[in-house]
Formats: C-alpha cells, structure tokens, sequence
C-alpha cells in the first residue's frame, strides 16, 4: 500500500522524457517524396510501352533499364507511401478522415501493380491515390499546398 | 571476433521498495518514457528509474534498458536495450518493438559515454 503511495507520488512528478519515439527526430514529412517516385514509375512504363518489341540488344538493354528504373522507383513510392502512413499520420487524423488506412492501403497495392506490371492504367491511379493523399496530408497541416507534378 | 548477443525476453522489474528508497536517497534518477518503441514492455507515460552510477564501474551488458544520448541530436535522450557490446566496447542499442523504433540499426552502434545510466525500474503510468 505504502509502496504504491510512493510509487504513484514518484510517477506523479514531472520527469524528463526519454524517446521511445518510432521515427527520426526531424520531423520533416512530404507526399512530395512519393509523389516523385511515382511519377518516375509512370514515366518508365509509359517509355516501355513506346519502346514496343526488341529485336536488338540495344533496345533490349534499354528496356530491361526501364524495367529495372520503374520496378525501383514504384517500391520507393511504396516505402514513402508507407512512412507517411505509420510515422505522420495520428489517431486524430483518422477521425477525421475515416477513409484514411482504407486510401494507403489501396495506393500501396498501387504501388505493388506498378511495380510488377506495365500499366498506364494503374501507374495513373498511383498519380490520382497520390494527389488526394497530398491534399489530406496538407489539409491536416492547415495549409494549402497545391498539387503539381514534375512532368 | 566476439560479440555478445542477448536474445531473451526484454525484461524489467516493477518497483520495489528498495528501488524506491535509492531514489528518495537520490541514487535513482527519475524519465519518462515518450512513444512506443519499448512496447510492450515500457508504455509511453510510464516512468523509468534510472542508476546514473550503473556503469561508472562496470560495462552495459546485453539485455540491459538503457538511457543514452542520441548521437544524432545529443541533446535527445533515447531508451533502448542493448543488443549486444560491440569489440571495441560501442553498444549496439535496439527497440524492443522493432517496427516502431530507431536504433542502432538506423545510427549505428552507441559510444558507451554516450549511454547514461541503466533503467532498474519501472513505474506504470495507471
């Protein structure tokens, strides 16, 4: 009893904090990263579907260099997607966006098809699922930050 | 090359009451514990006591919850758990909850100045 006395008087001082925090310390947290990624992956598949059918080994090198970019680029956009998601976004933001966990799950199974796939189709919902996560991220900021892509 | 690894069960001790006289004696020096990367075994709100005295003597040893400076921002205090003591005596520190933590496998193995004290206690926050 006593000792529970002493331990809640204890617990009840301020004290000062040691992190046990589960990202870095700096804070800095931008869709733009992913966004980037992304577009890098679309561009990629939309140079692969011009490049059409190699018949020599040049077109073929640049091909599998396409590949290789765009398989790249799309899992970066995963992992950017996926800090923004389990490292910024908090319990409050949820309230207030219901849809939250239900968008990045669905951008980063974008990110997957992309990744694994050649489709002007899915790169261009990534870009989309992307852009409406900007505008949440920035919303929850209280700041409006326009959209713009590099290409 | 050894290293020695510790790979049981994170464990620490509730209060006691000797615990709790070493720190009205102000041997124990009282943290809190911010975030949840020492989940399940420390919650954040909980209160850790902390033997600055720990390792004046003796080394960290793996196992051990430790406070230390953050190398990145060392005015930043961290909470972790040793690992393991590197060959050159650098502790390598890591989450308990390794999806929501940033260690030593992020920063690197730890200076042991850089490490504080060992956490001998804990207080629940409820």
């Amino acid at each position: 009893m006593f000792k529970n006395a002493i331990a809640k008087f204890a617990a009840s001082l301020p004290a000062p904090e040691v992190s046990a925090h589960c990202d870095g310390p700096c804070g800095v947290y931008d869709p733009a990263s992913a966004r980037i990624a992304a577009e890098a992956a679309l561009s990629m598949t939309k140079k692969l579907l011009d490049l059409g059918d190699p018949s020599d080994l040049a077109t073929l090198n640049t091909q599998a260099r396409y590949i290789a970019i765009k398989e790249e680029q799309a899992h970066i956009a995963k992992t950017e997607l996926l800090v923004l998601w389990t490292d910024y976004f908090k319990p409050p933001h949820l309230e207030k966006y219901p849809d939250l966990h239900d968008k990045f799950w669905k951008a980063a199974k974008l990110c997957s098809e992309v990744k694994v796939h050649v489709s002007l189709e899915q790169a261009q919902a990534l870009m989309a699922a992307i852009e409406d996560i900007h505008n949440i991220f920035w919303a929850t900021k209280g700041r409006d930050v326009k959209y713009y892509t590099a290409s | 090359m050894s290293v020695q690894f510790h790979s049981d069960k994170p464990e620490i001790a509730d209060a006691t009451w000797r615990e709790l006289f070493l720190w009205l004696f102000r041997r124990r020096h009282r943290f809190r514990v911010a975030g949840n990367s020492m989940a399940p075994l420390l919650q954040p709100g909980d209160l850790v006591l902390v033997n600055r005295a720990a390792y004046r003597r003796a080394a960290p040893q793996p196992g051990d919850i430790v406070v230390a400076r953050d190398p990145r921002q060392p005015d930043r205090m961290l909470i972790k758990r040793v690992d393991a003591i590197m060959q050159d005596g650098r502790c390598f520190l890591l989450s308990v909850n390794p999806t929501q933590g940033t260690d030593s496998r992020t920063f690197g193995a730890v200076p042991v100045d850089h490490v504080l004290g060992k956490a001998t206690c804990r207080i629940h926050s409820t």
